[in-house]
């Protein structure tokens, strides 16, 4: 077991070493930077006042140079400065996550507490009306684009309550800040929860056809302890997979979510700082990000082991 | 009672009207506006968008302004700003100002001409500072150098005389930078004499000023503050808009279309809907084949059914004209007699004739039709008009393509001449042709995105900026306009119109109807209660 | 539970060979799931609006028209038309061509690719498993829309790019799918049991481990092919995706058409509600599919 963990947190050491690789040469690869976007704003392009200011900003450096400058920097801690405003990267990110993070969560937890029992009475009852309709219900969760149920929300309650759920302020107290966010959760966790139980309507029936199940049929095992006890701890396998996956798939979804209702969290800002060319900020928000994903996973691996009586530590 | 002791009675009732309307005025309440993205930076000096000019104006203090109670800007709206008088000499080449006393700047230090003088000389590039982008400096082709008389005392050196350099001035791009900040300290946190202080800018969130307590001009301005909510998506803050979550709008944010939503979910909303100087235009590169050729590119202009622009993006409410701003709202553009003779803007159907037979000449027709390649920004403001461009340009044989270019690579590509025809806007910073003539048609300047160079014009372009008799000025752009238009330099397809709404409670604001980018002081705003 | 399908093979065995027994095998499958036969209907009326949409279409869908600009749905626009006076049913005919090929080419190019990294990874492991698990891992360390939307930015917006923006964020989430199951699989006794009597590892991967795989795979690729509509939906309300002037259904749906969502909902009901139906029969087909093919059932 403690030889599994260490090789494993080497292993994740290597992913983020190559994730870094990767996302450096990605945003090299794309055209323009940021003076490119500074002077867009100015309307024109200076030749020498943009070397100048590549010069300044460390751009016309040769890029292992700038790979090496950014990474020794992050091992000190120096996460350099957003080359938008100019300000410390940490106090562009620091403030937003926790935001996105309240957001995933209630997101995640919405769909858990839908997804996972429907789909289980949708497997427990397959063919039958109840079926059907579960699963109609949860075809429509991933039928509809997730913007367009944000924008569809937002135009319901201008209409019918004659204000909107966006974020303009700081929500002042916990009640107020559950009521901000359950709304863009809902929407971005309706998509979540209906691919939960999908997912765990499926691996339920694979799991009641399995040899076992039958066997405990034929000794006489009651139906509920068969569906709950036996099939129900074997079918969440691939759901937990699905969850850990979903996690990182979340901050799509948050992304233009977090655009439709205006919430300032890191999603939006990604795409914002992947539009500005804010090599400093995606860069670090993207590692984040990376670090977040590959424990999650971790974790998720070491639940499967520990459900899966199959699977032993390699 | 006499019928004149009746009208003396109402004279005097109205002039004691004023201070009851002056006291009317409420202080107090902040105002809460949405915003369109992040600004590029505070310094406006450095930047050519209302998206920094919108919230830093009031940040500042120019030496002359547009009347922010006018709603027109032109020679005859300027006023004194920090400067209580000016005059020019009798060769009409030195302009000098008398500057207010007693002025401090945010950080409490004392506003000198020393800090005038800075201003101008970063402009041009000669102080010891220099600012990162300075996209300008073509204004200052004129102005030899700027001297501080005294501490209360400024003259500006011209080489030839110039009336509207004053107009310059007013613009809400031509603040008064203090010398003792640096230019880089400037965009992040920026220090004026104005009527608010910065307080923060949090990216994609908001950005936040509050009242200067101790604002030279007394009792102004009204509002505690001025508030923005960045809101990215389009559709989200014009709702937010109309759920009553902001006082106001981005500048000409609500498109012509919008706005009748906009009025009919919120009766009340006051919208301003005028031209807002930004027009639709489009670039040629005349330097790739065919479009070097004059036949070529006159036929496009030929082709543009520019009414047909106007209905499908303003519902009708746009201007056609050249480069000025046609009147009523514009100063200097072609009236519409004269615009009739441009080629391009006469019978639609006797047009589309002219620009085939053109094409035709160039070796092209309906058997030999021209593959072409639009390029434009990736942002629908570009690309609906880009659209409609090739729509229209099949009925002269021409089979273009839409490419969408990101921001990022807009300038880069058209410095590279990396594109065949490109669908562009163009903003003015002030109704008035030694800026828009100088920006995009001068030989050499930065904004001239196609390079076009006519030695002959520029020649005018300089006549008509030392003119001091307005009609006969007027006159001679009206040629020049007709001639760019004519030459294909930059051909206009039209001259943009859009609202931008308050909600009723905000008082004392004055939009202006031919000019979007000096109208944000704000000192004079406030909320009634 | 299961009691249909049993009655399907009793079914089958009873009817007559040749075409006939084509005709009511399908016939017969269409009873036995109602719902993946509207599902196979919905997805057949796109394909053929996706091939025919040049003869479909009554006008051409990139035409502007000033005086029909936002023209309300009547006997000339039967759906009404867009700020820009295009006819809106033609734009949703020819947009379906574009859903298709983004939905198919994507769902393909990300599975085939899955597929062979998830079986390999999972059936081989040792260092092959190590190194791809790396990739895989990096691969999903970045949310699908960031990758897309950076990949986007660096190819420029396109047809193909956007297949290949959306394809590729496919990849690890099949692959790690495959390679658990695989895992799982090669413990199973039919799978010693083939090793034991001597055959070859590639064989006993192609052979036995891939068609047990399939059941996931299908869930996946179908759920695949409809949120590939979705996330170019997504792409092109952040400004990316295919370009204008091409009827994409995502860009008909987001920017400029939500704007005028008040004025005229029509340009956001209809290409939403095609959208919405196109994913909801690839997906109701998804999961019939998943119940025909399942091995376990059919036995």
């Amino acid at each position: 077991m403690a030889s599994y963990i260490i090789r494993r947190t080497l292993l994740m050491v290597v992913t983020l070493i190559g994730l870094s690789i990767v996302i450096f040469a990605m945003l090299r690869l794309v055209p323009g930077n940021i003076a490119d976007i500074l002077f867009d704003a100015a309307g024109f392009i200076d030749p020498a006042e943009k070397a100048q200011l590549e010069e300044e900003l460390g751009l016309a450096d040769p890029i292992p140079v700038q790979y090496w400058n950014w990474i020794v920097g992050l091992l000190q801690g120096d996460l350099g400065f957003s080359y938008v405003s100019e300000l410390p990267t940490i106090d562009e990110i620091a403030p937003r996550l926790p935001i996105t993070a309240k957001l995933a969560v209630l997101a995640l937890f919405f769909s858990v507490i839908f997804g996972l029992p429907l789909g289980v009475i949708s497997a427990v009852n397959q063919n039958s009306k109840l079926d059907y309709f579960l699963r109609v219900i949860s075809l429509s969760g991933l039928s509809l684009p997730s913007f367009w149920l944000a924008l569809l929300i937002l135009m319901a309650f201008v209409s019918w309550f004659g204000s909107m759920p966006i974020y303009t302020n700081p929500p002042d107290n916990l009640w107020d800040e559950l009521l901000l966010y359950s709304v863009p959760a809902a929407a971005v966790g309706f998509r979540s929860s209906a691919l939960i139980m999908r997912l765990t309507r499926s691996s339920m029936l694979e799991v009641l056809r399995q040899d076992y199940i039958r066997t405990a049929k034929a000794k006489g095992a009651s139906d509920n302890s068969v569906n709950y006890g036996h099939a129900l701890s074997n079918a969440v396998l691939p759901v937990i997979t699905i969850i850990g996956i979903e996690a990182a798939f979340l901050i799509g979804g948050l992304i233009v979510t977090e655009t439709v209702f205006n919430i300032p969290g890191v999603a939006r800002f990604l795409v914002e700082a992947i539009q500005w060319r804010d090599y400093p900020i995606v860069q670090n928000l993207v590692m984040f990000i990376g670090l977040v994903v590959v424990v999650t996973n971790f974790l998720v691996d070491l639940l499967y082991v520990a459900l899966d009586p199959r699977i032993k530590y390699e | 009672m006499q019928p004149k002791t009746w009208l003396a009675g109402l004279a005097l009732a109205a002039t004691l009207a004023v201070p009851v309307y002056a006291a009317a005025q409420q202080a107090g309440g902040t105002l809460r506006a949405y915003h369109r993205g992040n600004p590029p930076s505070g310094s406006i000096h450095e930047e050519a968008t209302y998206d920094t000019t919108r919230p830093y104006m009031g940040v500042f203090n120019n030496l002359v302004m547009f009347d922010q109670t006018k709603d027109m800007e032109s020679l005859d709206t300027v006023v004194a700003d920090l400067a209580t008088s000016w005059s020019w000499d009798s060769s009409k080449t030195k302009i000098t100002f008398q500057l207010q006393k007693g002025v401090k700047w945010h950080d409490g230090k004392p506003f000198t001409a020393k800090d005038v003088q800075c201003t101008w000389d970063l402009l041009q590039g000669k102080g010891k500072a220099k600012l990162r982008k300075n996209p300008r400096k073509i204004w200052y082709w004129n102005l030899k150098e700027t001297t501080a008389d005294n501490d209360h005392q400024v003259t500006f050196h011209l080489n030839q005389p110039q009336p509207s350099f004053l107009a310059l001035l007013a613009s809400g791009y031509s603040p008064v930078y203090p010398c003792h900040v640096a230019p880089a300290t400037m965009r992040t946190n920026p220090i004026g004499t104005g009527p608010f202080k910065f307080v923060e800018l949090k990216q994609n969130e908001s950005i936040k000023f509050v009242k200067n307590p101790d604002y030279w001009k007394k009792g102004k301005p009204y509002l505690d503050g001025q508030e923005f909510t960045i809101v990215k998506s389009r559709s989200t803050r014009v709702l937010g808009f109309v759920a009553d979550k902001f006082d106001m709008t981005h500048p000409n944010d609500i498109t012509i279309p919008l706005l009748k939503d906009v009025k009919e979910q919120n009766p009340a909303a006051v919208c301003y809907t005028y031209p807002t100087n930004i027009s639709y235009n489009i670039i040629v590169n005349r330097e790739q084949a065919p479009f070097d050729n004059p036949d070529v590119r006159l036929a496009m202009s030929y082709a543009m059914d520019r009414d047909a622009f106007i209905k499908i993006l303003m519902n009708g409410e746009g201007a056609k004209g050249g480069v000025m701003l046609p009147p009523p709202n514009g100063v200097w553009g072609m009236p519409p007699d004269v615009l009739a003779k441009t080629p391009g803007y006469g019978d639609k159907t006797a047009d589309i004739k002219k620009g085939q037979e053109l094409m035709k000449k160039a070796g092209f027709g309906p058997d030999n039709r021209l593959s072409a390649v639009v390029s434009t920004r990736n942002v629908a403001t570009y690309r609906d008009p880009a659209v409609i461009l090739i729509d229209q340009l099949k009925a002269i044989y021409i089979d273009a393509e839409l490419k969408t270019i990101e921001n990022s690579n807009w300038h880069a590509t058209v410095a590279k001449k990396d594109y065949q025809i490109g669908m562009n806007l163009t903003g003015l910073a002030v109704d008035d042709p030694d800026v828009a003539l100088f920006e995009n048609y001068a030989c050499g300047s930065q904004r001239n995105y196609t390079g076009y160079c006519n030695k002959d014009l520029q020649a005018l372009f300089e006549k008509q900026s030392s003119m001091s008799d307005v009609e006969a000025r007027k006159k001679l752009v009206w040629e020049i306009d007709a001639k760019l238009q004519a030459d294909v330099a930059r051909p206009m397809i039209a001259h943009y119109n859009a609202a931008t709404c308050l909600q009723p409670r905000v008082q004392g604001f004055v939009r202006k109807r031919n000019g979007s980018y000096s109208d944000w002081r704000m000192e004079n705003v406030w909320l009634k209660q | 539970m299961t009691q249909p399908v049993i009655d399907h093979a009793a079914e089958l065995a009873k009817a007559g060979a040749g075409v006939e027994t084509r005709l009511s095998k399908a016939w017969f499958l269409m009873r036995s799931y109602p719902l993946g036969a509207i599902g196979l209907l919905l997805f057949f009326i796109l394909v053929f609006c996706g091939v025919f949409a040049d003869w479909l279409a009554p006008m051409d869908p990139v035409k502007t028209n000033a005086d029909t600009s936002l023209a309300l749905p009547g006997t000339i626009h039967v759906l009404g038309a867009d700020v820009m006076g295009r006819d809106l049913l033609s734009r949703i005919i020819h947009g379906a061509r574009i859903s298709l090929a983004v939905g198919i080419g994507s769902t393909i190019f990300g599975c085939l690719l899955g597929v062979i990294i998830g079986l390999a990874s999972g059936y081989l492991l040792g260092w092959f498993d190590l190194i791809t698990q790396r990739i895989i891992d990096i691969m999903q360390a970045l949310p699908l829309l960031v990758m897309a939307l950076v990949m986007a930015a660096a190819l420029g917006p396109s047809l193909e790019n956007t297949i290949i923006a959306i394809s590729i964020p496919l990849v690890p989430h099949v692959a790690r799918v495959i390679r658990s199951n695989t895992l799982s699989l090669r413990e199973m006794p039919f799978v010693e049991a083939a090793k034991a009597i001597g055959m070859s590892e590639t064989r006993i991967a192609v052979k036995h481990v891939l068609p047990n795989t399939f059941a996931p795979l299908i869930v996946l690729a179908t759920a695949q092919l409809g949120s590939a509509i979705l996330t170019e939906a997504s792409l092109s309300f952040l400004g990316l995706g295919i370009p204008e002037p091409h009827p994409s259904w995502g860009r008909m749906l987001s920017e400029s058409a939500a704007e005028y969502v008040r004025t005229a909902p029509w340009l956001v009901i209809f290409p939403g509600i095609a959208i919405s139906l196109a994913v909801f029969g690839a997906n109701l087909l998804g999961d019939a599919v998943r119940d025909i093919l399942d091995p376990r059932q059919r036995s």
